[in-house]
C-alpha cells in the first residue's frame, strides 16, 4: 500500500494542512525555541493543531519535524534526541487522526478515509559546497538519518519542503529514495522574482526533481497564493507528476506591533480555487494559514473536477539556475574541455591546473555555448577524482549545464551524483554491457543520455541499420525506466574522406530520427571533415545541412567563426531568429572578434582579453593608450617597464616577445620586470599606488613572465627559482583573494609557490613543509575566529621541529595578534610578504 | 515551521552604489597619512573609471534581500537579555541604553556574487578586488534601505532607532552570530548560512542589531 497516496492523487484533489509556527507562537513558543521540542513538551497543542486541520478537511499532515535533523537534535538517547523528536511527532499526528475519526464517527461528520502522515524535512540551514561549507555527501548523510527514523516510525510519505536551493533538495531526495520506499514529495520556496534563492526557476526544478524521481512537486512558503500563479502555471506546464501548492497567507506585516498576514480565509479560498483550475492537485497552506483557511479551501475545491494529469514530452536538461530545452533551437555544446589532441590541456590535467580548465569553460560561455561537454580522461591521471573536481569547480564559476563525457562508469556516477542540476550523459550505445551500466545511473540521477548508433557489430553503413540500433536503445532504456524523451540519438558523423556518402547517411539518419521516431538528435559535427584541409569549411556547411535535417544539438567549438556563422545564418533563414536580431548583433560584434584591438589595459577590457595570450592580438605594439597612472613613474622608462607599471597585460606580453629577439631573458627580468614591480610596490607602500593598480601590474608582469617561460622552455632552460614558499588560507577560512594576491606577487619575484588553497588543515601544511623542505610559510586568515587555526598551525610546525619561518597576514591580523600566536613576521599587505621573503631568502 | 520573521527584498536595479565607498574599500582616500591623502585623491580618478566599469556586472548578478524580526530585550545587571540569551557587551549596552526593543536583521546580496568573484579571480585579480569592493558597497546599501524602512516603521509609532550594531563591533563578539542565526533563521528566509568559524556565506552578508528607543 505504499503508493496508496499516489493512487488517490491520480483520481482526486488531496489537501495538505496549513501553518504551524504562527499558531505555536500564539500558544507561547518563544523566539529561538525549537518548535520540534513541543512534540514532547506540549503534545496536546501539536495534536490539537493536527486535529483541527483534519476536521477542516486536510488529508495530509506534516509532522512537526521541519528542523528535525542531527545538526539540531543529536542522535541517540535523551528526551530531545533525533529519534525521540521524530517518534513523538509521528505519534502526535497518528493520535490526531484517530481522534478526528472518532469525532467524525460520533458526530456523523464526513472527513473521509484518506489520511496520511508526511515526514516533514526542511532545509538544514547550511549552504552546500562549493559556495558553502557543507559537503554534498554530508548533507545526504544528515537527511538519511531523519529519513530512516521517519520510515521506522511508519510515516506514509516524505515531504521535503521550503527548499531554496535545488542542490540541497537533490541531497534530500537522494537520501529519501536511498533509505526508504516511501513516496517523495518536494516543494520549494520561490521569491518575488519567481526563482529560488540560489537561482533555479520552476522549469529547472521540474527537470531536476523529476529526473531524480520525485512523486509530486510544487511550491510552498515565501509568497501568498496570488503571487504564486505564474509559478504554478509553469510547474503544471512542465511537470508530469502532480503539482503541490502550499502558499503563505500572504506576506507578513506588522500592525500595532503584531504580525499579521493579509490573506483572509475567504481570499485564500478564492485564490486556491483558481490555482486548482491551473492544474494543481495537492493543495494546502504554509506560514500564516489556519484551519479556517484550509477549511474554506477544501469546501470550495473538493467538489471540482481536477484537471487531468498529462505526461509531458519536453526534453530538458538543467544547471542549478536554468533549463535548456531540446527541440526548439539547436543547442550548442562546447567541446573544448577535452584533452584529445590538445597538448596544453593534457599538461593542465597532469599539473592539476584547474584555472586553465575552468578558463576553457568560461571562454566557451563567452562565445555563447549553451552546454559544456566535460571530458578529463587521461590514462595517467585519476579520472574519477578529476571528473568530480572539475564538475564542482565549473559549477562554482559558470551556470551552464554540463555534459558528463566519460567511458569510466565510476567517474560518470560520481559526477552525476555531485552535479547540481540535470546533466547530459555522454554516452551510451547499442552494446548490451554499456546500456546495462549507464541506464541505471540515468534512472537514478536523471539526465539526458546521448546514444550512439553503434553496437557489438560496429557502425551500420546505412541509415536503416542505424535506426535498428535506435529502436533497440529506446526499448532497452524503457525497461530501465528511462523515458524516450531523455534519450538523444547521435547517428554519428564519419569522415567523408574515408567514406564518400557518409554525410548523406548521417543526414538521412537525422531525418528518420525526427520524422519516424519524433526523437531528438545530437552530433559531434567536426568528425565529418577528418583528413581534409581547412576542415572548418566542411564542418560549417555540414552543420547547416544537419540543422536543416533536424539536428537538435551539436558538439562543437563555439570559438570557430565558421561554425558560428553557419549557426546564426541558419537561425535567421529558418525564422527561429525573430527579425534576424541575433544575426545582426552577431555580425556587428564580428570585427572585434577577428581583429582584436590591443588592450588598453583598462579594467573593462580584462574580461575578454585575459584568455591565454596566444598571440592573437595584432600589431601596433607602440600605440597603446597610456594615461593610466603608474604612481611611481619616473624618468625615462623602457616601454616594457612602462607597460608593466601601467598594468597593460597584452602590451607587456608583446613587448617582451619583441625584447627577447635582442636581449637575454635574465636581462629582461632583472633589468625591466623586477625594477617595474619594485617601483609599483614602493608606490603601494607609500600609498601613491593602490591595490587595483598593484594587481594589474602584477598580472602584466605575469604575462611577460609567461612569454619568457615559453621561450626558456623551448630552449630547455627555466627561470631559476629563488626558493620554495608554502602559502595557505587556514582551516575554517574560505577567503582566498588576499592569499592569491600574495601568490601572484611572489611568483613574479621568482619564488616557487606551493599554494595549498583555502580551508587548509594544519596537518596538511606541516606535511607539505616537511616533504618539500620549505623554509618559509605564509598563512592567511580573515576572521578573528580563524586566527586560532593559524595559531594551531604555527604550534604544529614548531612542534614538528621544522626550521621554517612563518609570515602571517589577513584583514583582522595585527602585529599584536601575530606576536601572540608566535608568528615570525606580520605582513600588513602583499608587499610586506614580498619584503619578508626577500629577507628570508637573502 | 514558521516565525514572525519578515523578508525585505530590494530590486537589484534600485541598489545605489556609492562609488566613493567602493574606492575607500580599495584603499583610496582616508586610512593613509599626510600627502598620501592628496595622492589618493588624484589616483582616485583613474580608479573611479575602473570601478564604474565593473558596477553593471555586480548589479547584474546580485539578489539583494534581508530578513528581520522585532524583539523585546531586558537588562539584567550589566548583561542584556536578548531573545537568544544573555549578551555581555559594554559597547552594545551603551548603544542600547534605554531601549526596550530591538530589531535583529540579516542582509545579503546572494550567492551569484560569490560566483562572479570566483570567475573573475581566475583571469583577473585586479578586477576581482574591485568587484569585491563594489559588493561590499552593495550590501551596505541593502542595510541602509532596510534601516530606512524600519526607521519609518518606528517613526509611525513615534519612536526612533539607534545606529545599527554588528557582531564584531567593539566588544560585541562574533559568537553572537550563533544566537542571531538561531532566532532569525536567515538560511531559511534569505539563504545565508553560518560556518563553524562564524563566517557568513554568501560572503557579502551582514547581520546587525538596531535599538528602538
Amino acid at each position: 500500500m505504499k503508493d496508496w497516496i499516489l493512487e488517490v492523487a491520480k483520481e482526486k484533489f488531496l489537501f495538505f494542512d496549513g501553518g504551524c509556527g504562527t499558531i505555536l507562537q500564539a500558544a507561547g513558543l518563544q523566539a529561538g525555541e525549537y518548535p520540534e521540542t513541543w512534540n514532547r513538551k506540549r503534545p496536546e497543542v501539536i495534536t490539537k493543531l493536527h486535529y483541527d486541520y483534519l476536521m477542516a478537511g486536510a488529508n495530509i499532515l506534516k509532522t512537526n519535524t521541519f528542523g528535525a535533523n542531527c545538526l539540531k537534535f543529536p542522535e541517540g538517547a535523551g528526551e530531545d534526541s533525533l529519534e525521540e523528536v521524530i517518534r513523538l511527532a509521528v505519534k502526535n499526528a497518528r493520535d490526531a487522526i484517530a481522534m478526528a475519526r472518532e469525532t467524525a464517527e460520533k458526530e456523523g461528520i464526513d472527513i473521509g478515509e484518506d489520511h496520511f502522515v508526511a515526514l516533514d524535512m526542511g532545509p538544514l540551514g547550511k549552504l552546500l559546497k562549493p559556495l558553502g561549507d557543507l559537503d554534498f555527501e554530508e548533507a545526504v548523510e544528515i537527511f538519511k538519518k531523519t529519513v530512516k527514523i521517519g520510515a521506522e516510525q511508519g510515516v506514509d510519505l516524505i515531504l521535503i519542503e521550503t527548499m531554496n536551493d535545488i542542490y540541497e533538495a537533490k541531497a534530500a531526495i537522494l537520501a529519501a529514495k536511498e533509505n526508504s520506499d516511501l513516496p517523495v514529495f518536494l516543494t520549494t520556496a520561490y521569491d518575488e522574482s519567481g526563482k529560488l534563492l540560489t537561482g533555479a526557476d520552476p522549469k529547472t526544478v521540474v527537470a531536476v526533481a523529476e529526473g531524480l524521481g520525485v512523486d509530486a512537486l510544487g511550491v510552498n512558503c515565501s509568497l501568498g497564493p496570488k503571487q504564486m500563479m505564474g509559478i504554478v502555471e509553469t510547474l503544471t506546464r512542465y511537470a508530469s507528476v502532480p503539482v503541490i501548492v502550499n502558499p503563505n497567507a500572504g506576506i507578513p506585516r506588522t500592525e500595532n506591533g503584531k504580525t499579521v498576514f493579509d490573506v483572509t480565509p475567504a481570499d485564500f479560498k478564492e485564490a486556491m480555487t483558481e490555482i486548482a483550475s491551473l492544474g494543481a492537485r495537492i493543495m494546502g497552506g504554509c506560514c500564516g494559514t489556519t484551519p479556517e483557511h484550509i477549511g474554506e479551501m477544501v469546501k470550495a475545491v473538493k467538489g471540482l473536477a481536477p484537471k487531468p494529469l498529462t505526461y509531458k514530452e519536453d526534453t530538458l536538461i538543467a544547471s542549478y539556475t536554468h533549463a535548456v530545452e531540446f527541440g526548439k533551437r539547436p543547442v550548442l555544446i562546447g567541446e573544448r574541455i577535452n584533452p584529445t589532441g590538445k597538448s596544453k590541456f593534457k599538461q593542465a590535467l597532469r599539473d592539476h591546473n584547474m584555472d586553465y580548465i575552468l578558463q576553457e569553460g568560461l571562454t566557451q560561455q563567452e562565445k555563447k555555448a549553451d552546454v559544456l561537454d566535460v571530458n578529463v580522461g587521461l590514462p595517467e591521471i585519476d579520472e574519477v577524482a578529476m571528473m568530480e573536481e572539475v564538475v564542482m569547480e565549473l559549477q562554482a564559476v559558470t551556470d551552464l549545464p554540463l555534459q558528463i563525457d566519460t567511458t569510466n562508469i565510476e567517474a560518470m556516477e560520481k559526477a552525476l551524483r555531485r552535479y547540481n542540476g540535470k546533466a547530459m550523459i555522454n554516452s551510451v550505445n547499442g552494446k548490451k554491457e554499456i546500456m546495462e551500466a549507464v541506464f541505471p545511473l540515468a534512472k537514478k540521477y536523471g539526465g539526458l543520455v546521448v546514444a550512439l548508433t553503434l553496437d557489438e557489430n560496429g557502425i551500420p553503413a546505412t541509415a536503416k541499420g542505424r535506426m535498428e540500433i535506435v529502436e533497440k536503445i529506446y526499448k532497452t532504456a524503457e525497461t530501465y525506466g528511462v523515458a524516450k524523451k531523455d534519450i538523444i540519438i547521435d547517428p554519428l558523423a564519419m569522415s567523408i574522406s574515408a567514406e564518400a556518402d557518409s554525410a548523406k547517411v548521417t543526414l538521412e539518419s537525422l531525418r528518420l530520427i525526427r520524422d519516424c521516431y519524433q526523437g531528438k538528435s545530437s552530433l559531434g559535427v567536426s568528425n565529418i571533415s577528418f583528413g581534409l584541409p581547412r576542415r572548418e569549411f566542411v564542418n560549417a556547411t555540414f552543420f547547416a545541412l544537419a540543422m536543416e535535417n533536424g539536428l537538435n544539438a551539436a558538439i562543437m567549438n563555439p570559438s570557430s567563426v565558421e561554425m558560428m556563422k553557419a549557426y546564426h545564418t541558419f537561425l535567421a533563414l529558418s525564422a527561429i531568429d525573430e527579425n534576424c536580431s541575433e544575426y545582426i548583433s552577431y555580425v556587428t560584434a564580428l570585427p572585434e572578434m577577428t581583429e582584436k584591438a590591443p588592450g588598453s589595459g583598462g579594467i573593462g577590457s580584462v574580461g575578454s582579453s585575459a584568455a591565454t595570450g596566444d598571440g592573437s592580438a595584432a600589431g601596433n605594439v607602440d600605440g597603446g593608450a597610456g594615461k593610466n597612472a603608474s604612481g611611481a613613474a619616473g624618468g625615462a622608462n623602457s616601454p616594457l617597464k612602462e607597460a608593466i607599471m601601467k598594468g597593460l597585460k597584452e602590451r607587456a606580453g608583446l613587448l617582451t616577445k619583441e625584447a627577447l629577439q635582442t636581449k637575454e631573458a635574465m636581462e629582461i627580468i632583472d633589468g625591466e620586470l623586477i625594477p617595474a614591480l619594485d617601483e609599483v610596490g614602493k608606490g603601494f607602500e607609500n600609498k601613491t599606488v593602490f591595490l587595483p593598480q598593484l594587481l594589474m601590474s602584477a598580472e602584466a608582469a605575469g604575462c611577460a613572465f609567461d612569454v619568457i617561460k615559453e621561450k626558456m622552455a623551448s630552449g630547455g632552460n627555466d627561470r631559476e627559482k629563488k626558493g620554495k614558499i608554502v602559502i595557505a588560507t587556514v582551516k575554517g577560512d574560505i577567503h582566498d583573494i588576499g592569499k592569491n594576491i600574495v601568490k601572484v606577487l611572489l611568483e613574479n619575484y621568482g619564488y616557487d609557490v606551493i599554494d595549498l588553497g583555502k580551508d587548509v588543515t594544519p596537518e596538511r601544511i606541516v606535511e607539505t613543509v616537511k616533504a618539500e623542505n620549505v623554509p618559509l610559510v605564509g598563512l592567511s586568515a580573515l576572521m578573528t575566529t580563524t586566527v586560532p587555526a593559524m595559531e594551531e598551525t604555527i604550534k604544529m610546525l614548531r612542534a614538528a621541529g621544522l626550521p621554517c619561518k612563518v609570515v602571517v597576514g589577513g584583514a583582522v591580523l595585527t602585529q599584536e595578534y601575530a606576536d601572540m600566536i608566535g608568528a615570525d613576521k606580520y605582513a600588513k599587505d602583499a608587499m610586506g610578504a614580498i619584503r619578508y621573503a626577500e629577507e628570508v631568502f637573502g | 515551521m514558521e516565525y514572525p520573521i519578515k523578508k525585505f527584498a530590494v530590486d537589484a536595479k534600485e541598489i545605489i552604489l556609492n562609488r566613493r565607498e567602493s574606492l575607500r574599500y580599495l584603499g583610496y582616500f582616508g586610512n593613509n597619512t599626510g600627502d598620501g591623502e592628496a595622492a589618493g585623491e588624484s589616483r582616485g580618478f583613474e580608479a573611479e573609471a575602473m570601478v564604474a566599469a565593473c558596477e553593471p556586472e555586480v548589479l547584474e548578478v546580485i539578489r539583494p534581500v534581508a530578513c528581520y524580526g522585532r524583539f523585546a530585550i531586558e537588562r539584567k545587571g550589566d548583561a542584556l537579555l536578548f531573545p537568544y540569551g544573555e549578551v555581555r557587551s559594554g559597547d552594545l549596552s551603551k548603544n542600547l541604553e534605554g531601549c526596550k526593543e530591538i530589531y535583529l536583521f540579516a542582509a545579503t546580496i546572494g550567492t551569484e556574487f560569490d560566483r562572479l568573484i570566483k570567475r573573475r579571480s581566475i583571469t583577473d585579480l585586479a578586477g576581482a578586488a574591485i568587484l569585491q569592493a563594489i559588493g561590499a558597497t552593495a550590501v551596505e546599501n541593502v542595510c541602509d534601505r532596510l534601516n530606512g524602512y524600519l526607521e519609518a516603521e518606528a517613526k509611525a509609532e513615534g519612536r526612533k532607532l539607534r545606529p545599527r550594531y554588528s557582531p564584531g563591533y567593539g566588544d560585541y563578539g562574533l559568537e553572537n552570530q550563533k544566537g542571531i542565526f538561531q532566532v532569525l533563521e536567515p538560511y531559511r528566509y534569505i539563504g545565508i548560512s553560518l560556518t563553524e568559524s562564524l563566517l557568513m556565506l554568501p560572503e557579502k552578508s551582514v547581520t546587525a542589531v538596531i535599538g528602538i528607543e
